[in-house]
């Protein structure tokens, strides 16, 4: 018996039992995050409702907390002593989204209307995010922290736009979310010569980016204590 | 968005007096005209803000109430003045949730007498800084084994103002802690939660806790919620308390109850075995194999005997000199003594009942010490012999008897066969005798002995015979003869008038009288011739019949012509000195004679001394 056992033990040695751990992993982790729920898009995935929340509010604030170390950074090298003070004068491209503004306004929207406006702040936000990457990198000096972070808010931004139509699919079955979303026209200030008006755009855009995700984030936490935890979360 | 000309010339004038007042307002320089200005603008909940502004260095010249504030949002195209400037406290501005809009720009502006002194720009989920966490306190989680740590749990609640149910807000929590008598706090991680467990915290030490919350994503925390002072109090005795107490006292009463029954139980029970194993009785005095009864009640010669037995007892008689007699006590039986007078002892052919009066009724028999027991055996031999030979023996044998008897003069001993003993018939003869002239007298005891002894043994039968006879003279043989007038009386015809009577038995000396030596008699009997003349075959009966006398032992002796050499000796002839009376066993008086006293010599060369001589001696 014992001897049995120690060569059973054996066979599992050093690179063997590394590859059986590497497997064994491969098919117990495909919870984790960064995978996919359900690679195949919309339909039959099995995912519950609960899950896609915590996936998404985690998702979200990812992508605020991105985006507020981007508008920090940026702030901090191009904007001092500039009085780049574009946050009153600008407004951002989804200012014309029905958003609520408080509270009470967020309490009395209907779960419906608000993700609704959520995918449409997401959906707008993917040709900014994209050209922002690009420009950034085109940026003379440009810190790798704000390129490395606008790069990875861009993708993140795509997950959680799936994770999203995937809840509203479960949470709205039936109900069409072909909302019409505000679309983004600054690439031109992005791109002129104007090295201010370009910082300024810049600024511009990485405040409105940061506005927005916070509202993605309190939204999808107001839907989430909602729906899941009925209000007291 | 799209806005109104006029909309747009006003924000062009906000814009530039932001760019005016901006660097005052972000860089953060201190302000020496000593205008007021704005401190602070937070929102504690992210439904309502308030902004502060300092009154200014120089309020005195400017009037009380000069200072206002105006505020702009953008989808409200105009100033408007601060609607609340008392909730907020003093020189502040509060706004109300319905004057907040969240992702919403704002523009505030002060403003002195008119002039505008300070302005901010913001958007309230910014400017969020929560308030402190309230209801902070902690719980015990457990106590190490040691008693030496505990984890503790430390929970809190939310600023009461967030509303963290609906999730409008998230919090997000940092707890600082440090020991009491530290100065400095180390805080931990943040956590979304409102408890935190503290582990290994030291009992004997105290702590303290403080938390404070921010919003999510955000920079700024608010500030700190009261101190918590975590104190543990003295474990000790509540562990003492929860122990199980080990009930000494009860053990100890349920143990002696316990013992007294079982004492009680054995003390009284009739299982002897077990009462003698546990309760061994008191070991009351005793001699092994020497029953206690006995002692009290038993006969003394049994005990005696046992006693003997005991070597503890033989070797404290053995202690004492060896020349202490052992006395025989008779004193409880009286049978002993009714058994027989002296003289039939005498008198008797009980050879063994002699022999066990002269010898040792037990071997620890003083007795023995005098003579051995083979001197008893070996006379007996030679009396058998001797048995009716010679009557004249009886002197010798009267006075072998007396050097048998071997009496100190000090043991004055009591014992009838002392009586019998005596060679003169006497109950008692005290005789200071040598050990060496006795070997020589084994020879003449035996003969004597004999010869006394048949002489005596017949007049016993007769039953009224004398104790004492006299003798008439001895036989150059060493026979002793009688005295005839006795003789006669006891009719005895043997041993009488026949001074010739020659015994077989061979006396190397005559016995004088008794009370001299044998030394002495050797010498009366050399000198018997001389005196012989004095008388011969008179009756040397002074006065009495019971004396023996030396006369005839004399003229026998000179008769007999002894074949003996006697030596010559100065010596004078000390004559015959009969008894006189026998006052008692311890003492002989004798009579004066007409014969010279003996010179001092001669009471040298004998122990024993006449009273008369005493007298002489010592007037």
């Amino acid at each position: 018996m014992k001897h049995t056992f120690y060569t059973f033990l054996k066979a599992f040695t050093g690179s063997r039992l590394l590859l059986l751990l590497v497997v064994s992993n491969l098919l117990l982790c495909q919870g984790v995050v960064s995978t996919p729920v359900c690679p195949n898009g919309a339909g039959n995935c099995q995912v519950s409702l609960r899950d896609l929340f915590d996936r998404a509010v985690m998702v979200s604030h990812y992508i605020h907390n991105l985006s507020s170390e981007m508008f920090n950074e940026f702030d901090k090298r191009y904007a001092q002593g500039k009085g780049f003070i574009t946050m009153a004068l600008n407004s951002c491209h989804t200012s014309s989204l029905p958003t609520p503004e408080d509270k009470e306004q967020a309490q009395q929207t209907h779960h419906e209307v608000l993700m609704s406006l959520i995918l449409g702040l997401l959906r707008s936000w993917n040709d900014p995010l994209y050209h922002l990457v690009t420009e950034v990198r085109g940026m003379k000096g440009a810190p790798d922290a704000i390129l490395s972070r606008a790069i990875e808010i861009e993708e993140e931004n795509k997950r959680l736009l799936e994770g999203m139509e995937m809840i509203f699919g479960q949470v709205l079955p039936g109900a069409k979310e072909t909302e019409p979303y505000p679309v983004w026209s600054g690439l031109p200030s992005l791109q002129t010569n104007d090295e201010d008006a370009r910082y300024s755009a810049f600024y511009n855009l990485l405040h409105c980016l940061r506005r927005d995700s916070s509202k993605i984030d309190t939204y999808l936490k107001l839907l989430n204590c909602r729906i899941i935890y009925n209000n007291n979360c | 968005m799209i806005a109104g000309p006029t909309g747009m010339d006003l924000w062009q004038l906000l814009l530039t007096l932001a760019v005016a007042g901006s660097s005052d307002a972000f860089s953060g320089s201190e302000d020496s005209s000593g205008n007021p200005k704005f401190t602070k603008c937070r929102s504690p909940e992210l439904e309502t803000f308030s902004c502060h502004w300092t009154d200014g260095a120089n309020h005195s010249l400017q009037s009380p109430g000069s200072v206002q504030m105006f505020y702009i949002r953008r989808d409200i195209q105009e100033w408007k003045e601060c609607p609340d400037y008392v909730s907020a406290g003093e020189n502040s501005c509060y706004f109300n949730s319905s004057y907040t809009s969240v992702w919403t720009p704002y523009c505030i502006k002060l403003t002195s007498n008119g002039g505008i002194v300070d302005h901010k720009c913001f958007s309230v989920e910014d400017i969020v800084q929560p308030d402190p966490p309230v209801g902070l306190n902690w719980t015990l989680l457990n106590i190490s084994l040691t008693e030496i740590h505990a984890d503790i749990l430390v929970k809190w609640e939310p600023p009461p103002n967030t509303d963290v149910k609906m999730g409008w807000i998230i919090l997000e929590y940092e707890l600082h802690y440090k020991e009491l008598n530290e100065t400095q706090w180390k805080m931990m991680d943040p956590l979304l939660v409102t408890s935190v467990p503290m582990y290994s915290l030291r009992l004997d030490k105290e702590y303290e806790v403080r938390v404070r919350t921010r919003q999510r994503n955000t920079e700024k925390y608010g500030k700190f919620s009261e101190v918590l002072l975590i104190t543990f109090p003295q474990m000790t005795p509540s562990a003492c308390e929860e122990d199980f107490q080990f009930p000494w006292f009860l053990i100890i009463i349920f143990g002696i109850l316990g013992l007294a029954v079982t004492l009680f139980l054995l003390i009284f029970s009739k299982q002897q075995r077990i009462k003698m194993l546990i309760l061994p009785p008191v070991p009351v005095p005793k001699i092994k194999g020497i029953d206690p009864d006995l002692l009290k009640e038993g006969k003394l010669e049994e005990v005696n005997t046992i006693l003997a037995i005991h070597d503890n007892y033989k070797h404290e008689f053995y202690n004492d000199d060896s020349w202490v007699e052992f006395i025989e006590l008779d004193i409880d039986d009286p049978d002993e003594k009714t058994e027989g007078s002296d003289t039939d002892r005498l008198l008797s052919n009980d050879h063994e009942k002699s022999l066990s009066i002269f010898g040792a009724k037990d071997d620890d028999s003083g007795r023995t010490s005098c003579y051995e027991p083979d001197i008893l055996e070996t006379d007996f031999h030679v009396s058998d012999m001797c048995d009716g030979t010679s009557e004249a023996a009886q002197p010798q044998r009267l006075k072998g008897e007396a050097d048998i008897l071997c009496l100190d003069q000090k043991n004055q001993n009591n014992s009838p066969s002392n009586d019998a003993a005596p060679a003169s018939q006497q109950p008692s003869v005290i005789l200071v005798e040598e050990n060496k002239p006795r070997p020589l007298l084994i020879g003449g005891t035996e003969s004597t002995h004999q010869a006394v002894h048949t002489q005596l043994s017949n007049p016993s039968s007769l039953a009224n015979i004398d104790f004492y006879a006299q003798v008439s003279d001895i036989t150059p043989a060493g026979n002793v003869v009688l005295s005839p007038g006795q003789k006669n009386k006891t009719g005895n015809p043997q041993c009488d008038m026949h001074p010739e009577v020659v015994t077989p038995c061979q006396a190397n000396f005559i016995m004088d009288n008794a009370y001299f030596c044998e030394v002495d008699a050797k010498k009366y009997i050399s000198l018997a011739p001389h005196v012989e003349a004095e008388s011969h075959v008179e009756p040397s009966f002074n006065q009495e019949d019971i004396y023996i006398t030396t006369e005839s032992l004399t003229t026998t002796a000179g008769r007999s012509g002894t074949a003996e050499h006697v030596p010559s000796s100065e010596i004078p002839v000390p004559d015959y000195t009969s008894i006189h009376i026998v006052q008692s066993p311890q003492g002989l008086v004798l009579n004066a004679t007409a014969l010279p006293l003996p010179d001092k010599e001669f009471l040298s060369s004998c122990g024993y001394v006449s009273t008369d001589q005493l007298n002489k001696i010592m007037p």
